[in-house]
């Protein structure tokens, strides 16, 4: 009873001054659109950086796919030849792996090294040996996500260049192809060890100059036939297999099922299955430092609405100190008249959160219609357009860091309240 | 057989208790003196005050303006401390108590009306009556009907609903008399609660404390400045310089 009539006083006193509660809720609210709009552009950027390293990838390995099947030993032990511990692809192998479920297809990959040359220079170079019609698969998986697809401005793929130039076509990084004063249609050579040791040399076509979405990649970058890697080292066998999946979500899920199936319940494991996670050491460091960016963020925002809120709340208590000393003469404990401000701050919190979601709303309404676009993110050399996800699972947290903020400010009344002189008060006007 | 003559003993006792009753001391002021300030600029508001009041006394409290009134009643409602003495309210002492930790005393034992009406200005006149019943925790039809039986008492039936700042200053003492009266405190305590209404209004205000606290034999202390109040009221305080005099000749209260 008492506590309800608490409640009822604290939302009369809110609308006492309301232009003055208007303002603190406004500044509220737009804390909390802020904060719920940052946990939108950061799902966001999380989702584009995700899709982006399972699809393309940011290194010369290309996408990473979901998963990789490895041999188990290559990952333990070191190559004596290349492709030592290789994998002998079989159309067996293959089904086994795709009729997975939930999988959607599979693409071989030949990791390999050696040195390219223009006849009067040589650069060493680190290789990948694809399937470019797989590949560009892969590629068109990234074109087809929903909260992409608006933004990605759709280039001609680099691997249908080298498709095109079949059969010995290479794809060179901006920096190389420089560095080798060659273009689209230059020949080269590729020279590298075959798998028995010997020395060989694969004469290659230009297929095409790409850039890297990593810059300092550019200058080593060498994509090849993966038939052409193969017979320049002489052997059938793969560095490993990608698999695909139909969803990401599925990652977890898929890979002990897909690991069971290649190696049995043997106790020594013939295949090892890596997610992308594993083996995105980019995407990885970039969500870390951009967490710690938007943790920052984060709590400045707090702070800006919790000292703007306990500034409200001390000119309130300021204003009623003939009230307050009033209920403390009829014998009000001071723990009632704090509890009544706490509510203060608490239905301001309320009214701040429901503000600041009808704000969050409107505001990444409005960006995500403005064909914003974001320069494009350190490292990289691609700008996207800006959207703003609806970070649905982080509202309510960010409610209640508002409105603890807010009740929190409330509750710092007491220091004020208790040092209300009664006496003094009374005549106070 | 026993319970027969039990029953002329019990009604003995009960006169004698009602008697006892009536001259059970309920405050109490040993030695009590008030400072403001320090050092030169030291004022002495209360010098060496000593004071009974019983239960039913009507007491109005005379003297200049400074001369320590308000000083008096804030000490005697428990809303400030004093400097040297004891202060003994319905029993309790006190003087060790701090004001939080009287906050209950207050609640319970007295009733204060102020000079300046002092109710909450987001509360009706119902809720501002309604406030320390609240808080006293009792029941919600009882505090129903506490409220209205207060309210009809004060002549204010039909201005529950009202705001203070819909009343008249009249009116706003009223309900503040109502508030205080509310919880049948032991002490009722006026501090000029006059001075700020009209000699007309001033009066009814003062009929209206009288006639009340006739009814309700609680112990009620009025301050005025100036002496109106005084051919109303038998027993006298005089104050000068906080030095207490009691006006001898017929008052019950002893310094
Ligand atoms: N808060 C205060 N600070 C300093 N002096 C005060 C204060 N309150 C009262 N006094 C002084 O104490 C004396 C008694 O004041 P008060 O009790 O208010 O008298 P009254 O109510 O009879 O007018 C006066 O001299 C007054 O100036
Ligand atoms: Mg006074």
């Amino acid at each position: 009873m008492t506590i309800i009539k608490l409640i009822n006083i604290a939302l009369r006193n809110l609308f006492r001054n309301s232009r003055r509660t208007f303002i603190t809720v406004l500044v509220s609210a737009s804390g909390f659109a802020a904060l719920a709009i940052i946990a939108g552009y950061m799902e966001f950027t999380f989702f584009g950086l995700r899709e982006m390293t399972i699809c393309k990838g940011f290194t010369a390995s290309g996408g990473t796919g979901h998963l990789q099947v490895f041999m188990q030993d290559a990952l333990q032990k070191e190559e004596r030849y290349p492709l030592e511990f290789g994998i002998e692809v079989n159309d067996k192998l293959q089904s086994n792996i795709e009729s997975t479920g939930n999988v959607s297809f599979t693409i071989p990959r030949v990791e390999f090294n050696g040195l390219i040359s223009n006849g009067e220079k040589s650069i060493s170079f680190l290789g990948m040996g694809v399937d470019p019609v797989k590949e560009s698969k892969l590629i068109e998986y990234w074109y087809a996500l929903d909260n992409m697809s608006s933004k990605a401005v759709r280039a001609d793929s680099s691997f249908t260049q080298l498709k095109n130039t079949a059969p010995n076509g290479v794809l060179l990084g901006e920096e190389m192809a420089k560095a080798l004063n060659v273009k689209k249609g230059s020949g080269l050579m590729l020279m590298s060890t075959t798998v028995d040791g010997a020395v060989n040399v694969v004469d290659v076509t230009v297929a095409g100059i790409v850039q890297n979405t990593i810059k300092s990649i550019n200058r080593y970058y060498l994509v090849t036939n993966i038939k052409t890697a193969q017979s320049l080292m002489q052997t059938e066998k793969v560095s490993k297999i990608v698999v695909i999946l139909n969803k990401t979500e599925n990652t977890d899920a898929v890979r002990p099922l897909l690991s069971k199936k290649l190696n049995g319940s043997s106790a020594k494991p013939l295949f090892s299955v890596i997610p992308w996670n594993n083996l995105a050491e980019y995407y990885n460091s970039v969500i870390d430092a951009y967490r710690i960016i938007f943790s920052f963020s984060g709590i400045i925002i707090v702070v800006i609405v919790f000292l703007s809120c306990t500034n409200t709340m001390l000119m309130a208590t300021m204003e009623r100190v003939k009230e307050i000393g009033t209920l403390k003469a009829i014998g009000i404990s001071n723990i009632w008249i704090i509890l009544m401000f706490l509510f203060e701050g608490f239905f301001i919190g309320v009214l701040s959160v429901v503000a600041g979601i009808a704000l969050k709303y409107i505001f990444s309404w409005i960006i995500n219609n403005s064909g914003f676009m974001m320069p494009p993110p350190p490292g990289m050399t691609s700008s996207y357009e800006l959207n703003i996800f609806s970070a649905v699972e982080f509202l309510p947290w960010i409610s209640l860091l508002v409105m603890v903020s807010t009740t929190f400010s409330g509750l710092l009344t007491f220091v004020k309240i208790r040092k209300i002189s009664i006496v003094n008060s009374l005549t106070h006007v | 057989m026993e319970a027969k003559d039990y029953w002329p003993n019990r009604q003995q006792w009960k006169e004698k208790n009602a008697l006892q009753m009536k001259n059970t001391v309920i405050a109490k002021l040993v030695d009590v003196s008030k400072y403001y300030g320090n050092g030169a600029a030291r004022v002495t508001a209360l010098d060496r005050v000593n004071l009974s009041l019983c239960r039913g006394d009507i007491v109005v409290l005379v003297g200049l303006s400074g001369s320590g009134k308000s000083t008096l009643l804030h000490l005697l409602g428990c809303i400030d401390k004093q400097d040297k003495g004891n202060i003994i309210i319905d029993g309790i002492d006190t003087s060790s108590m701090s004001l939080e930790q009287l906050a209950p005393l207050r609640l319970n034992k007295i009733g204060f009306v102020f000079q300046s009406f002092n109710l909450i200005p987001v509360l009706t006149a119902y809720e501002n009556v309604e406030l320390p019943l609240l808080f006293k925790g009792l029941e919600k039809k009882a505090i129903s009907e506490r409220v209205h039986e207060v309210l009809d008492e004060v002549g204010l039936q039909d201005r529950k609903k009202h705001y203070p700042r819909e009343m008249s200053g009249g009116q706003q003492q009223r309900v503040a008399i109502a508030r205080a009266l509310a919880g049948q405190p032991s002490i009722v305590l006026a501090d000029e609660p006059t001075a700020n209404l009209d000699s007309k209004t001033g009066e009814g205000i003062l009929d209206l404390l009288l006639n009340l606290n006739q009814q309700k034999k609680s112990t009620l202390v009025i301050s005025s400045h100036d002496s109106v109040v005084l051919d109303r009221i038998k027993s006298v305080v005089h104050i000068l310089d906080g030095r207490v005099s009691v006006d001898t000749e017929h008052s019950p209260v002893q310094t």
